[in-house]
């Protein structure tokens, strides 16, 4: 799914910045990942800094009671959470933290394939090079920096934080009478009116018509009409749903 | 403002991924950005701190009072970059005094504490609106990305004052130890000292420092929110792809053809309202191959390799569904835990810690004695007095040569007379019957060690090593009519039957034929 709204000329010569990270798979298909930069990966980790505290506290309450085996317990458990926690999410559910799955984030390869227990330890083990010298340092600073926003842990991991897809909504379009476009349209186009369609109701009826305007002369439509021909051209390209 | 020389892709995105646009657009130009905030900013703290020395948590909140004022140097040169026009540091610096003027005393006095400060300031600066204009334009961008501007703001909040710990942090690791030995921390937090001035001020400078990296990105993240915003509000990216597409309409000859369409109308409506025309529907009816029946041959021709490859995987599995299992586990936690409890408030309680202290204890002591003998062979040659001399592996007796078994229980009583017998209704069988007697003779009575892999001439060899010329020959003998018969399919003559069978007997004798 390669979309780039940048002219085709002027493409190969610097291409656009974009989120994206495209990874080619074996097959020649393009899967675009979209790295997950500082700012929720930031409020995803305090989301599991809170969980894993109240998770700590509430034991630490009950071992408490026990004593002296309590005192045992909870240096066991206190390790356990502290070094197994995100492991233990990241592997056996999807690369997803709760914070992570809070903030739709979750773990993978670089090559984005889900992420195995080498690359999910060594990523976690190294948070200790993150946090130096002082609140992760130099994580935020290599976020920062790294065009695909890896800390220090990611890249020798190997690994990306990326935006996990979320269900779509069908999206529904207005009300008009199916018709072929009169000229043949690229992908880019056939897409552009469709989110054209679909995204009308967002949109302030000036700016409708000003958009339907730029096509009118083109396609030889009247301009007035133009919004009802598009959003026809738009349910022709839908089908019959 | 064109679109289409947008440096950046241009799509509505979520509006953390704005953010991260932002991140991305600051890390392309890093250079110019960080070099004119620090030309700008840091000759001004520094005038900051020999102005107000004895006050340096003023001047230092000053400094940060005026962040406003500075934020719009990174916003100007962003714009610019945004459409390819990245000015150089010279034009930028020049540009900054004029930058300043518009409402520089609403953003540095009401508005300062705004929250979404870097995701409006655009408004002012790129649109230039005011007044009742403004308040309408920030009223419909805020109707929907507020939250994440204020959480851009939240975080920064947290993240300067991380990082700039951070740096004070390294800063103290990175002392000599003779320095460090002579500061008490607790003087140094309490100090009323003029002595220690400097060292405020170097945390101030710090602070200075930190913002370099920060305000570019800060700016930046708010620039491509109000961007995303924009985008999202005016369908930018359709406009995108709009234009292109006009242009690439009117330019192409294209515009000509639609013309004549058009002076048919009534085709053009046809089209439109007969179904016909739909992608699916069947097509090219009149001819032998229409698109029904080479639809179906792909979609036979698909299934077969190398389109496809089926491969069936048969796994055992527990029979239960694990999703229920964890949900029954749940649910039985607490009471287990529950009698568990009430259980280790007795007496067992200590008894308990013990058992698990032993218990841990045991796993350490076996985990050290399993890599013990794990590594056991490592460690002898490391230990051991002796050396330890390889160990001769004795080869096992082959129980097979060129597929004949030569076990000494699947050989008859009397060979020659067995093959005799034979001789005259199988003579294959008779002659298979000397050879494999030969070998397993061989093997157990001569001890010749016989490989599977050995050819008939490999073994001729072997038996010269006997030293035994009787029994050579006759091998020879035997060997050549085998291989002859075996290979070659040539029955021997007649009275080579008599010839083999006396030759054994007189090699083995009457009584040694097992």
């Amino acid at each position: 799914m390669l979309e780039t709204t940048a002219p085709p000329g002027k493409a190969t010569l610097t291409p656009p910045l974009d989120t994206r990270h495209q990874v080619e798979t074996p097959e020649g298909i393009d899967l675009p990942l979209r790295p997950a930069g500082l700012m929720v990966r930031a409020v995803a980790f305090t989301i599991d800094l809170v969980f894993r505290g109240l998770i700590l506290g509430l034991l630490f309450m009950l071992l408490a009671l026990l004593g002296q085996l309590g005192i045992g317990l909870g240096s066991l458990l206190l390790f356990a959470v502290s070094w197994w926690y995100m492991v233990l999410f990241e592997v056996l559910r999807q690369g997803r933290s709760p914070g992570k799955q809070w903030m739709g984030l979750r773990v993978v390869h670089d090559d984005g394939t889900p992420v195995g227990w080498s690359a999910s330890l060594l990523r976690n083990l190294l948070r200790f090079v993150d946090l130096m010298p002082f609140g992760y340092f130099l994580g935020a600073l290599s976020c920062l920096q790294h065009p695909a926003f890896k800390r220090l842990g990611d890249i020798a991991a190997g690994t990306l934080v990326v935006y996990s897809e979320r269900p779509l909504k069908r999206p529904s379009l207005p009300d008009a009478e199916p018709r072929r476009s009169p000229v043949p349209l690229t992908l880019i186009e056939q897409r552009a009116l469709l989110a054209f369609a679909e995204r009308q109701g967002e949109l302030s009826t000036a700016r409708v018509n000003e958009l339907a305007a730029l096509l009118a002369q083109p396609l030889h439509i009247s301009a007035p009409k133009a919004v009802g021909e598009l959003n026809g051209i738009a349910r022709g390209l839908l089908g019959p749903t | 403002m064109r679109l289409s020389e947008a440096t950046v892709v241009i799509r509505p995105r979520t509006t953390w991924e704005a953010m991260d646009l932002g991140v991305r657009m600051s890390q392309q130009h890093r250079r110019l950005l960080m070099t004119s905030w620090a030309i700008v900013t840091l000759p001004l703290f520094g005038g900051l701190s020999l102005l107000l020395w004895d006050s340096p948590s003023l001047a230092v909140f000053i400094f940060w009072w005026l962040k406003p004022a500075y934020e719009r140097l990174p916003l100007y040169i962003l714009s610019k970059a945004l459409f390819g026009e990245t000015p150089t540091l010279k034009e930028a610096l020049r540009q900054w005094p004029r930058l300043l003027k518009p409402q520089l005393l609403a953003s540095l006095t009401w508005r300062r504490l705004s929250f979404s400060r870097s995701f409006l300031m655009p408004v002012v600066q790129l649109e230039g609106l005011g007044g009742l204009a403004r308040q309408q334009r920030l009223r419909v961008l805020l109707q929907r990305n507020a939250g994440a501007a204020q959480w851009l703001t939240i975080i920064g909040v947290h993240l300067e004052t991380a990082l700039w710990i951070g740096l004070m942090v390294l800063f103290y690791l990175l002392l000599p130890q003779q320095v460090e030995t002579d500061w008490d921390w607790q003087s140094l937090i309490f100090a009323v000292d003029h002595q220690w001035r400097w060292l405020e001020h170097l945390t101030n400078a710090f602070y200075a420092l930190i913002l370099v990296i920060w305000e570019p990105i800060y700016v930046a993240c708010g620039f491509s929110l109000y961007l995303n915003r924009r985008t999202v509000l005016e369908a930018w990216d359709i406009e995108l792809v709009f234009r292109r597409l006009r242009q690439r309409l009117n330019s192409s000859a294209l515009g000509l053809l639609l013309v004549v369409c058009l002076l048919l109308p009534g085709v053009l409506s046809a089209w439109a309202a007969d179904p016909a025309t739909a992608p699916d529907a069947p097509r090219l009816l009149n001819q032998p191959l229409n698109s029904q029946a080479s639809h179906d041959s792909i979609k036979a021709l698909l299934e077969h390799p190398p389109f496809k490859n089926k491969e069936t995987v048969t796994r055992y599995r527990f029979g239960e569904d694990p999703a229920t299992v964890e949900k029954t586990k749940d649910s039985k936690a607490p009471q287990w835990l529950k009698t568990l409890l009430g259980w280790l408030n007795g007496q067992h309680l200590n008894g308990l810690a013990k058992a698990i202290e032993v218990l841990l204890w045991v796993v350490v002591i076996g985990a050290v004695g399993w890599l013990i003998w794990r590594y056991r062979e490592l460690l002898q040659t490391f230990v051991s007095r002796r050396p330890s001399l390889p160990v001769r592996t004795k080869r096992p007796v082959p129980q097979q040569a060129f597929g004949l078994d030569l076990s000494k229980e699947t050989l008859p009583d009397d060979i020659a007379a067995r093959a005799e017998q034979l001789w005259q209704t199988q003579p294959r069988a008779a002659l298979g019957l000397l050879y494999r007697a030969l070998l397993s003779h061989l093997l157990h009575d001569f001890n010749l060690t016989l490989k599977p892999a050995d050819t008939e001439s490999e073994v001729l060899a072997r038996i010269e090593h006997l030293q035994r010329p009787d029994l050579l020959a006759y091998s020879r003998h035997l060997t050549g009519h085998w291989q002859n018969m075996a290979y070659g399919h040539r029955v021997p003559a007649a009275h080579l039957q008599q010839e083999l069978c006396d030759g054994w007997r007189s090699l083995f004798g009457h009584g040694a034929a097992r």
